[in-house]
C-alpha cells in the first residue's frame, strides 16, 4: 500500500497507529457486514413486523336493486369498538408482575408459618407443595388477563354510557384462538355513543373504534325471502392470498339472491399493508391486490308491488303470522314483480344479531321458508284449470251439461260416487256446463271429465305446464313439487286415483311459483314461460367498460300446443268466476273497487292430511290473471289454513290488483311491467 | 529549485487525494442530512435557508474557509500560540458550565447560545488540546523520559475531560483518552509509563463500570441518569424494580427500559434492514416513520439513515472516505518536518478515528450509545467547523512538510 510504503522508513510508532486504525476500520467493516448482509434479512423483518400490518379487505358487496333501481339490500357504515389486545400486553405483563409476587409472597408466609409449626426445615419435597407451577402461572395470566380487559371495557361502557360486561370464556377463546385479530366490544354504535367515545381527549390505549361496511336491508323483512341472508365469513375464497394479520369482517351469501349471486356480488377481496410509525399510528397504505367491487344484481321485482302484496298477504286470517304467498308475475315477459312469503323475518338481523326471542319466533313459524317457491302444497280445485284443458283438447262440449245429484248427507252440496268411496263436492247439485262446472267448481263435474278424459292427457298437459319440476332458481329455496310419471299413470292407476287427481289432491304437488307460470301461459295464449327473477347483473361502476350481464326476458320453456279457442273458453270461464254473483272467485272485489279491471280467476281449497291421513287444516290459492281482454299480470295467492280460496285469498288478490290499478296510473305510459332501457335507473 | 518542486506533479503543495475524500464526505453529509430532515412536513415547508441541510453547507463553506486559513499560518507559528488557545478552551468550558452562561438542552450544559449558533465550546477544546499537547510533548524526548513531564502531560489531558464530563457529555469526554495516549506513544513517552497509564485507566474503568451498573445508590458516582441507562443498555442488563415499588413505578421503569434499548434497536433495524444496496436515497422507512427518533437521526445517528438508505455499499464508501482521509493524515505524521508536526498529524487522526469508530459502533451496537457526532456528516456547526479545521491543520503540516 502507497502509505506503507511510505511509512516503511518511518518509526514503528506510526506504523502501529496506522496498523490500529486499520484493524478499527475492519471491526467496523466486518460489524457492518455482519448487521447489513448476514443478517439483514432478520433486521428487515423486524421492520416489517414493527411497521407493517397485512389487512384482509372484503370487497364492497353489490347491492340488490329492484327493477326501478331501488336498492334492496346495500352497504352502509357501521361501527364497532375492538380491543386490540396486542395493545394491551404490556398492562396484561404488569399485572401479572404485581400479581405473581403477591401470591408467591403468600405461599412463602405460609411456608413459614408451617416451619415455624414443626420447627424445623422442610424437606424439598414438602416445599413443593408452596411453589408455583406451570399451570398454576398460566392460570394468573389468565385471571389478570381478564381483570386488565374487563377493567378496559368497563372503562368503554362508562364512556359510552352503555353498561359492558366482558364475556369470560368468550373473551379466552378469542385470546387463543384468534389473538391477532381485535376483539369486538360494542358492535353497532349509534350515532350518540359514537360522539361520547370520540370526544374524550384521551385515546384509550388498546381501544379503537371501528368502521365497517355493513349489510343493510333498508326495507328490512320486504322480499326477505328472495334476497335471502348472508353468514360471517372472513375466510378467503381459491385464487387469494390466505395469511393476513387482520381480516375485516365479510360475509358471504347463504340463502336466496345473496347465496345465488354471491361470486357476483361479493366481488374480490383485497389485500393491503399498513405502514405504521412508532406510535401505531397508520402511516400509508399499501394495496397490493386491488380490491375489485361486488356488481349490483338488478331483480324483475317491483318494490312498490312486492310490498302491496305484502300489505295484502298480511291483511290474511292471522296478520302478519299468516302463512302464504303471493306472485306477481309478467304474464307476456316471465318477470316476477313480486315474490312474497310470509310470515316474514329481517335479513338484517343475520347480520347484526337477533333480538331475544326472535330466533324461536322464526322457528316456530318456519318463517325461514320461501313459501312461493320452497314447499309443496296440494293445488285443490286450481288444477282443475289443467284437467279442463286437457278435457276441452280431449273434444269436450263446454255447452254440454251433466246433472249433480245432492248429497244425501247435505242436501245442498254435489257428490260424486266412485265405486264405494263418496267424494264430497263443495258445489250445490244441479245441472252443470263448463263454465259453471268451473266457476262453482264443481268436483262431480270434473272428476266425471277427467274420467272421460283419462289420466295420461292430463298428465301430458301438466308436463307441459312442468309440474313437478325445478326451475332451477339460483336461491337455494326450490322444491320441484310432484306429479305421476306417465309410467305410474299407465301402470298401477285407479279411477280413484285420476278422481285426486282431477281435484288437485294427493299425488300432484306444487309451489304458488308454479301455479303462477301455469296462469301466465293461461293467460299469454299457451307459452309456458321461464319466471325471471334477475334481470341483469351490472357492474357497480357505472362507467365501466364491463358490459353487464343480461338475462332476457320472455324465455319460453314450452308450448301447451293448445287450441286457442279452448283457452279462450277457459279464460271466459275463469272470467265468469269472478265477475258472476255465484263464482267462487268473487270475493276478489269485497275489499277493493277495481273499477274496469276483469279478472279471469280459478279458486282451490286443498285437504291437508298429515302422516297418518286425517284431514290437517287446508290449503286456500287463488289463482288469477287480468286484464282478461289483453291480460298483463298473474296473481298467485295461496294462505295455509285458511277458510276457502275464494273467501280467504281473493281479497288478497283484489288488493294486490288494486295496487297494480294505482301504480299503472302513476307510471309514465300505464306500463309497470315494461322492461326498462338497459342502463336506466 | 525550490519554486519548481512546489508546484510539481508529484509533490503537489496540498494534500489533493484526502481534500478529495473530504469533499465526497461533505457531499454525503449534505445529501443525508436533508434525507433525515425533509420527512416531517413542518421541516419540508420551511424556508429553503433555514432548512438543515442548507444550514449543513453554510457550515461546511465556513469550515473549509477556516480550513484555509489556519493553512496560511505555519503550524510552528500556531504551536507557540496553543497555550493561549488551551486555556481560551479551558475559559469557556468553565463559562459553559456556568447556568447563565451556557445553555441546557437535554439535560446537559454543553453549549453556548450565540443566537445564531449553538456554540459547542467541547468541539474546539479537542483541537486546543492537541495542539497543546503536541506543543509540549515536542520537546526533547528525552526530558519525556522525566516522570514530572509525564504527570503534565497528564495534567494537559485531565483538565478538559474532566470539566467536559461535568457538563455532561462523557462521549465528548472520553475521546480525549486515546487522544492523549496516542500522542504520547508516538512522541516517545516510555512504553512503561503507558502501559502503567493504561492499566490505571483499565482499571478505572472497570471499577466505574462495575459501580455505575452494579453498586447500590448510594455507592455510585453521581452520573446522570441517561448516562447510567445507556449503559444498562449497552451491556444487556435488565433493572429489577425494588419489591416494594407501587404499580405506577414498575410501569414507568418498563417504559424506560423499553425507551432507553428503543435508539440502538432502532438504529440496528435500521442499518440492517439497508441489507446490501439499501432502499434508496430518501427511502429509507425507519427515518421517516419516526422509529429512529427525529431528534437524533440527523445528527448523532444520521449513519443510520445513510447505512439504511444505501445499504452496505453505502457503509463502505463512507468507512473508505473516512479511510483515505485517516491514512492520508498517517502519511502526513510520517512526513512531517519535526516531531511537533508528527504529533499533532496523529492527536487529529486518533481524533477523527475515535469519532468515526464511537459514533458507527453505536449505529451496529458495538459501542455504547454516547452523543458522539459522526465527523463532517453529523449535522452541527461546531463539529463541522472543528472537523475542517483540524483537517486544514493537517494539511498545514503537510504544506511545511520534510520536503522544503
Amino acid at each position: 500500500m502507497l502509505i506503507f510504503d511510505q511509512l516503511r522508513k518511518n518509526d514503528p510508532q506510526l506504523r502501529a497507529v496506522a496498523l490500529a486504525a486499520l484493524a478499527g476500520l475492519g471491526v467496523l467493516l466486518a460489524g457492518l457486514w455482519w448487521v447489513q448482509v448476514i443478517s439483514g434479512r432478520q433486521y428487515q423483518s423486524n421492520l416489517e413486523t414493527q411497521s407493517f400490518r397485512t389487512i384482509r379487505v372484503p370487497a364492497m358487496r353489490g347491492s340488490i336493486l329492484d327493477r326501478n333501481g331501488v336498492p334492496l339490500a346495500e352497504n352502509q357504515p357501521a361501527y364497532h369498538v375492538s380491543l386490540y389486545l396486542e395493545e394491551l400486553r404490556p398492562q396484561f405483563d404488569a399485572a401479572f408482575t404485581v400479581e405473581i409476587a403477591r401470591v408467591r409472597a403468600g405461599l412463602q408466609a405460609a411456608l413459614e408459618q408451617r416451619e415455624a409449626q414443626l420447627g424445623r426445615g422442610l424437606s424439598r419435597e414438602e416445599k413443593k407443595r408452596f411453589s408455583l407451577g406451570l399451570k398454576e402461572k398460566n392460570a394468573i395470566r389468565q385471571q389478570v388477563r381478564y381483570a386488565v380487559a374487563s377493567n378496559v371495557v368497563f372503562e368503554v361502557g362508562r364512556r359510552v354510557k352503555v353498561p359492558l360486561a366482558l364475556d369470560r370464556p368468550d373473551f379466552e377463546r378469542h385470546y387463543q384462538a384468534r389473538l391477532a385479530l381485535p376483539y369486538p366490544v360494542l358492535r353497532y354504535l349509534k350515532a350518540e355513543q359514537i360522539a361520547r367515545f370520540e370526544e374524550q381527549p384521551l385515546r384509550m390505549p388498546g381501544v379503537d373504534l371501528e368502521i365497517q361496511s355493513t349489510r343493510v336491508y333498508p326495507h328490512d323483512g320486504s322480499a326477505a325471502h328472495l334476497l335471502g341472508s348472508l353468514r360471517r365469513d372472513d375466510s378467503s375464497t381459491d385464487g387469494e392470498e390466505s395469511f393476513f394479520s387482520y381480516r375485516l369482517a365479510d360475509y358471504r351469501g347463504e340463502l336466496g339472491i345473496e347465496f345465488g349471486f354471491d361470486r357476483q356480488l361479493r366481488g374480490t377481496a383485497g389485500a393491503k399493508s399498513v405502514l405504521v410509525n412508532n406510535v401505531g399510528y397508520r402511516q400509508t397504505e399499501h394495496v397490493w391486490s386491488q380490491i375489485e367491487p361486488g356488481s349490483n344484481v338488478v331483480l324483475t321485482l317491483d318494490l312498490r308491488i312486492q310490498q302491496a302484496a305484502e300489505r295484502a298477504l298480511q291483511s290474511g286470517p292471522r296478520g302478519a303470522n299468516t302463512a302464504g304467498a303471493a306472485v306477481v308475475m309478467d304474464v307476456n315477459s316471465g318477470d316476477i314483480l313480486a315474490l312474497v312469503s310470509s310470515p316474514t323475518l329481517n335479513p338484517n338481523h343475520f347480520v347484526q344479531g337477533f333480538p331475544r326471542g326472535e330466533w324461536k319466533r322464526i322457528t316456530d313459524v318456519h318463517a325461514q321458508k320461501n313459501r312461493a317457491t320452497q314447499e309443496n302444497y296440494a293445488p285443490g280445485s286450481i288444477f282443475k284449470i289443467v284437467v279442463a284443458l286437457a278435457a276441452l283438447e280431449a273434444g269436450l262440449n263446454p255447452h254440454a251439461t251433466l246433472s249433480v245429484p245432492a248429497n244425501p248427507m247435505r242436501p245442498t252440496r254435489g257428490y260424486y260416487q266412485l265405486g264405494r268411496r263418496t267424494i264430497r263436492d263443495l258445489a250445490p247439485p244441479g245441472t252443470y256446463d263448463f263454465k259453471r262446472a268451473l266457476k262453482l267448481s264443481s268436483n262431480t263435474y270434473f272428476i266425471t271429465q277427467a274420467l272421460r278424459t283419462g289420466p295420461e292427457r292430463i298428465v301430458n298437459l301438466a308436463r307441459r305446464f312442468h309440474f313437478g319440476e325445478r326451475f332451477g332458481l339460483p336461491t337455494r329455496q326450490e322444491t320441484g313439487g310432484n306429479l305421476p310419471a306417465l309410467e305410474r299413470v299407465r301402470g298401477r292407476w285407479t279411477d280413484g286415483n285420476t278422481a285426486n287427481l282431477s281435484i288437485g289432491q294427493d299425488p300432484v304437488l306444487v309451489t304458488p311459483l308454479q301455479v303462477a307460470v301455469m296462469t301466465s301461459a293461461v293467460a299469454n295464449g299457451g307459452k309456458v314461460l321461464w319466471p325471471r327473477l334477475v334481470q341483469r347483473i351490472e357492474p357497480v361502476d357505472t362507467f365501466s367498460s364491463q358490459p353487464p350481464t343480461v338475462f332476457p326476458a320472455g324465455r319460453v320453456r314450452d308450448e301447451l300446443g293448445v287450441k286457442p279457442g279452448n283457452l279462450a273458453i277457459l279464460a271466459e270461464a275463469m272470467l265468469a268466476d269472478t265477475e258472476d254473483s255465484d263464482g267462487t272467485g268473487r270475493h276478489v272485489r269485497d275489499h277493493a273497487p277495481l273499477e274496469g279491471l276483469r279478472i279471469c280467476a280459478k279458486t282451490g281449497t286443498a285437504e291437508v292430511q298429515d302422516e297418518d291421513n286425517a284431514a290437517d287444516g287446508q290449503t286456500t290459492w287463488f289463482a288469477s290473471f287480468a286484464p282478461y281482454e289483453k291480460p298483463k299480470y298473474a296473481v298467485v295467492v295461496m294462505v295455509e289454513n285458511g277458510a276457502s280460496g275464494g273467501g280467504t285469498c281473493g281479497p288478497i288478490a283484489g288488493k294486490i290488483y288494486q295496487a297494480l290499478m294505482e301504480l299503472e296510473k302513476t307510471a309514465p305510459n300505464g306500463q309497470l311491467a315494461e322492461a326498462r332501457p338497459k342502463g336506466a335507473r | 529549485m525550490r519554486s519548481g518542486l512546489l508546484f510539481s506533479e508529484s509533490q503537489s503543495r496540498i494534500d489533493r487525494l484526502q481534500i478529495g475524500a473530504l469533499t465526497g464526505l461533505m457531499v454525503i453529509g449534505a445529501l443525508f442530512v436533508y434525507s433525515a430532515t425533509m420527512v416531517s412536513e413542518s421541516a419540508a415547508v420551511a424556508a429553503w435557508y433555514s432548512q438543515s441541510w442548507f444550514r449543513q453547507i453554510v457550515w461546511y463553506v465556513l469550515g473549509s474557509g477556516a480550513g484555509v486559513v489556519v493553512c496560511l499560518v505555519d503550524y510552528r507559528t500556531l504551536a507557540r500560540w496553543s497555550y493561549v488557545f488551551y486555556w481560551g478552551a479551558i475559559l469557556l468550558l468553565v463559562a459553559v458550565l456556568i447556568p447563565g452562561i451556557g445553555s441546557m438542552r437535554f439535560g446537559a450544559r454543553r453549549w453556548i447560545d450565540l443566537g445564531f449558533f449553538q456554540f459547542q465550546p467541547s468541539e474546539f477544546a479537542k483541537l486546543a488540546f492537541i495542539l497543546a499537547q503536541a506543543n509540549f510533548l515536542s520537546r526533547p524526548p528525552d526530558e519525556l523520559r522525566i516522570g514530572g513531564n509525564f504527570l503534565k502531560a497528564l495534567g494537559l489531558l485531565a483538565l478538559p475531560f474532566l470539566l467536559i464530563m461535568k457538563e455532561p457529555d462523557l462521549g465528548s469526554a472520553l475521546v480525549f483518552l486515546p487522544t492523549g495516549l496516542v500522542m504520547m506513544f508516538v512522541a516517545g513517552v516510555p512504553g512503561r509509563f503507558l502501559t502503567r497509564l493504561l492499566g490505571i485507566v483499565g482499571i478505572l474503568g472497570a471499577l466505574f463500570l462495575v459501580d455505575v451498573l452494579f453498586a447500590p445508590p448510594n455507592w455510585q458516582i453521581k452520573l446522570e441518569e441517561y448516562q447510567r441507562r445507556r449503559l444498562l443498555v449497552y451491556f444487556g442488563i435488565q433493572q429489577t424494580p425494588p419489591s416494594d415499588a407501587s404499580k405506577v413505578d414498575r410501569e414507568r421503569l418498563r417504559k424506560q427500559q423499553f425507551d432507553d434499548s428503543h435508539n440502538v434497536r432502532q438504529a440496528l433495524i435500521s442499518v440492517g434492514s439497508g441489507g446490501l444496496t439499501g432502499k434508496g436515497w430518501r427511502q429509507g422507512t425507519q427515518n421517516a416513520l419516526g422509529y429512529l427518533p427525529r431528534a437524533v437521526a440527523h445528527n448523532d445517528f444520521i449513519f443510520s439513515v445513510i447505512a439504511e438508505e444505501q445499504g452496505f455499499v453505502g457503509s463502505v464508501v463512507v468507512l473508505t472516505l473516512y479511510g483515505v482521509v485517516l491514512f492520508c493524515g498517517i502519511r502526513v505524521a510520517g512526513q512531517a518536518r519535526d516531531r511537533l508536526g508528527k504529533t499533532v498529524a496523529v492527536g487529529v487522526v486518533t481524533l477523527l478515528f475515535s469519532h468515526v469508530f464511537i459514533n458507527i459502533g453505536m449505529n451496529i451496537r458495538l459501542m455504547p450509545v454516547t452523543g458522539v457526532p459522526l465527523p463532517l456528516l453529523s449535522y452541527g456547526g461546531s463539529s463541522v467547523l472543528s472537523s475542517l479545521i483540524a483537517m486544514g491543520m493537517l494539511q498545514n503540516i503537510y504544506i511545511y512538510r520534510k520536503a522544503y
